[in-house]
């Protein structure tokens, strides 16, 4: 019973901070909305017995990106209620009878396909069992090591990349 | 391995005549229902243990620096002053909440929330001692790590949210000043990692023993550095002693809860206190022998076999030890943080910055590497270890 | 390898529950106990007895930004490197230890690199100082030898 309490408190915390995400007008609230998202999202991966990718997420995305997040909003000068100055209807191509039309007709085809998509599994649903879970961190070291450590190099060449890159990007210009 | 607390407490025969008692009772398999009784109950009691170790770091903050000043500190509310915590907490919880007037309300009412929430799920993870820890997760250290920068996420945002520019300039430095030495702290825990086979404090302990010369810190000259590069990374994480610049009171005025009143306050208060413990705890589990109790005593053997007491006393008595290890070389890290504070000069943010990206961080990987050679190289031997073998190899001759 | 059931995670939750009770409690009590003024003197924000102007929400240097880029960087290489010390030992003590130490040194080094990098270019100073050219400082030398 614990599961299912498990599941669904973080399926619903994960999506109720992604509408949130979507349906708030301040930036920085939307931020802490994805912070709950992301939360959510560790405990999805908790509940499948995937403990060593709970945790990255929350190390990494809780505890990492988010806040570069924050300093980047700030970085432009924090959100001053900006959706109040131009309200939806003066922004150009907003809010106008194209617009809606378009989004409906959309919204339509995908939901069409994916429903139809869905309703070719549903038929053949069988619930199954959970293997009883074991700690993931030592398969997954022992496969850094043996099977993909390509991967594992190549990841650690990819970080520096993005670290050379991004410090150049954020360096003020000279002159 | 360390159990968790409803695994400790199912191998008494009473407790699992209760669970029976129960299940016959109810109808339905209780055990799932007995276990979140069991960790309810333990979960409410160090939740009150650390508010009170919180309320009373305050007291042993005031007096510990009115000595180290030499002057009284608190004595007149109760029997050397030691209910002074007590009466902070009614005076701030009657304090009036004053929303600034283009502050953010949401976010205002989030921080403190955020602070107490992530250092509360740290608490799951202590290893008070091989019987009372919550949750013996297997990515404990790593667990404790992503939540615990949760409270970075808090102070940016209670800066933030209070619209005020001394809050702003105390959250934007304080939320940098916790992230960047995470670094150290988590190459660092690398490091012990490497020693103890595993991510789960159970590992951490029970690969030490209860002697001094067992522990990890002295295990090689790398993790005795590691763990003073651990407890600094550690009080600037708290944002502590030199590292103060984000709440520094003479100038930020109370960066980023300046704008806080009354109970507000207070949590961000209990928040950095009890998380001060928690990191006490970790580096105790990390580096000082955790819950160990010297000769053995802790698991319970020796009352069960040699004074013939029941298993469930004898158990007990062994847990209770463990704890009594464990709170007390807490207590004592957490004495010499308090010191710490009231002896260095504050450091100034750049100078923040420069000691950690400059100076731990290389340091932290030079031990990093310098283990996981010690570690190939002397086949997971510690130096005790290895000059017992040099010494009586000479006397006998057998490995 | 021994197997967990999901109600390991119970204490989390249970925990987290605490937190946010303990806090709707203290705000409960306090709306009971406590005065509820408002003024508009009160509501200031405070600037050491000063008028405050304008919001605190302005641009901030990018110092922070750049910090907090590198921060991500190497907890995605700790994060990274967990698992792998996390099955050190094993290895160690069935002899094929040289195989980890071998990639460990591959990926810190790339990464010390990356720190070397950015310390050599002046990322990690929090004060940035820049380097003038040569033509600069005879400029500036020469206004200050006519003046």
């Amino acid at each position: 019973m614990f599961n299912d309490t498990f599941f669904l408190l973080s399926a619903g915390l994960t999506l109720a901070g992604a509408l949130g995400v979507v349906f708030t007008k301040n930036l920085m609230h939307a931020c802490v909305m994805l912070l709950g998202t992301l939360f959510g999202v560790a405990g999805l991966y908790a509940c499948i017995g995937a403990d060593f990718l709970a945790a990255s997420q929350l190390v990494i995305y809780a505890g990492g990106v988010v806040i570069l997040m924050l300093f980047a909003v700030m970085l432009t000068g924090g959100s001053s209620d900006q959706a109040n100055k131009f309200g939806i209807e003066k922004i150009a191509g907003m809010g106008n009878t194209k617009t809606y039309i378009f989004a409906g007709v959309s919204v339509a085809v995908i939901s069409l396909t994916l429903l139809k998509i869905m309703a070719g599994y549903m038929k053949t649903f069988e619930q199954g069992e959970l293997p009883p879970l074991t700690s993931t961190v030592e398969e997954i070291g022992t496969l850094l090591v043996t099977d993909h450590v390509l991967a594992f190099e190549i990841s650690s060449i990819l970080l520096l990349g993005a670290l050379v890159g991004a410090a150049a990007i954020a360096r003020p210009r000279k002159g | 391995m360390s159990p968790s607390v409803n695994e400790y407490v199912n191998q008494f025969e009473i407790h699992q005549k209760l669970v029976a008692m129960v299940s016959d009772f109810l109808g339905f398999d209780a055990s799932g229902l007995m276990a979140f009784l069991v960790f309810a109950v333990t979960a409410f009691a160090i939740v009150n243990v650390m508010a009170l170790i919180g309320g009373l770091g305050t007291y042993a903050e005031r007096k510990i620096s009115a000595d180290i000043q030499l002057r009284q500190g608190p004595n007149r509310v109760g029997p050397y002053g030691i209910l002074q915590f007590l009466a902070d907490g009614v005076k701030m919880i009657m304090k009036e909440t004053i929303y600034p007037a283009q502050a953010d309300r949401a976010l205002f009412n989030l921080a403190p929330v955020l602070a107490l929430l992530g250092v509360f799920a740290t608490l799951a993870v202590v290893p008070f001692s091989s019987g009372f820890t919550l949750a013996n997760l297997n990515v404990g250290v790593f667990y404790l790590i992503g939540v615990g920068s949760l409270v970075g996420v808090a102070v940016f945002l209670g800066g933030y949210a209070a619209n005020s520019k001394w809050s702003m300039l105390g959250g934007m430095r304080g939320a940098s000043q916790i992230i960047s030495y995470e670094v150290p702290v988590t190459i660092t825990t690398l490091s012990i990692v490497l020693l103890a086979g595993g991510l789960s404090f159970g590992h951490f302990v029970e690969n030490q023993g209860g002697f001094p010369h067992e522990w990890f810190i002295f295990h090689n000259p790398f993790t005795f550095i590691g763990f003073f590069v651990f407890f600094v990374g550690m009080l600037a994480e708290t944002n502590r002693a030199p590292f103060d610049l984000p709440e520094a009171e003479s100038e930020l005025v109370s960066g980023y809860h300046t704008e806080y009143t009354g109970m507000r306050f207070g949590l961000f208060a209990l928040a950095e206190y009890i998380e001060v413990f928690v990191l006490c705890g970790v580096a105790v589990a990390a580096f000082l022998g955790g819950y160990k109790v010297p000769f053995d005593l802790g698991n319970g053997v020796i009352f069960v076999e040699k004074l013939g007491l029941p298993a469930i006393i004898g158990k007990n008595i062994g847990q209770v030890l463990q704890l009594g290890s464990f709170v007390t070389k807490t207590l004592a890290l957490y004495y010499v943080v308090i010191w710490v504070r009231w002896t260095f000069p504050r450091i100034r943010v750049d100078q923040v910055m420069t000691i950690c990206w400059k100076y731990l961080t290389p340091i932290a990987l030079f031990n990093l590497i310098g283990v996981v050679f010690w570690m190939y190289a002397f086949d997971n031997q510690s130096l005790w270890e290895i000059l017992s073998h040099l010494g009586g190899g000479s006397h006998g001759g057998h490995h | 390898m021994t197997s967990y059931t999901l109600d390991v995670y119970m204490p989390v939750i249970i925990l987290m529950a605490f937190a946010i009770g303990l806090v709707l409690i203290s705000v409960f009590v306090a709306q009971i106990l406590r005065p509820f003024k408002p003024n508009a003197l009160k509501e200031q924000a405070y600037e050491c007895g000063e008028e405050p102007v304008g919001t605190a929400w302005s641009n901030f240097n990018v110092r922070f930004y750049v910090v907090s880029l590198i921060f991500i960087v190497f907890d995605v290489e700790g994060a990274l490197m967990f698992p792998v010390a996390s099955i050190y030992r094993k290895f160690v003590e069935i002899g094929e230890g040289a195989v980890l130490v071998g990639s460990l040194l591959v990926f810190i080094s790339v990464l010390v690199v990356g720190i070397v990098y950015c310390w050599a270019k002046g990322d990690l100073d929090w004060v940035r100082s820049f380097q003038l050219s040569d033509e600069q400082i005879n400029q500036l030398k020469g206004i200050e030898e006519k003046a």
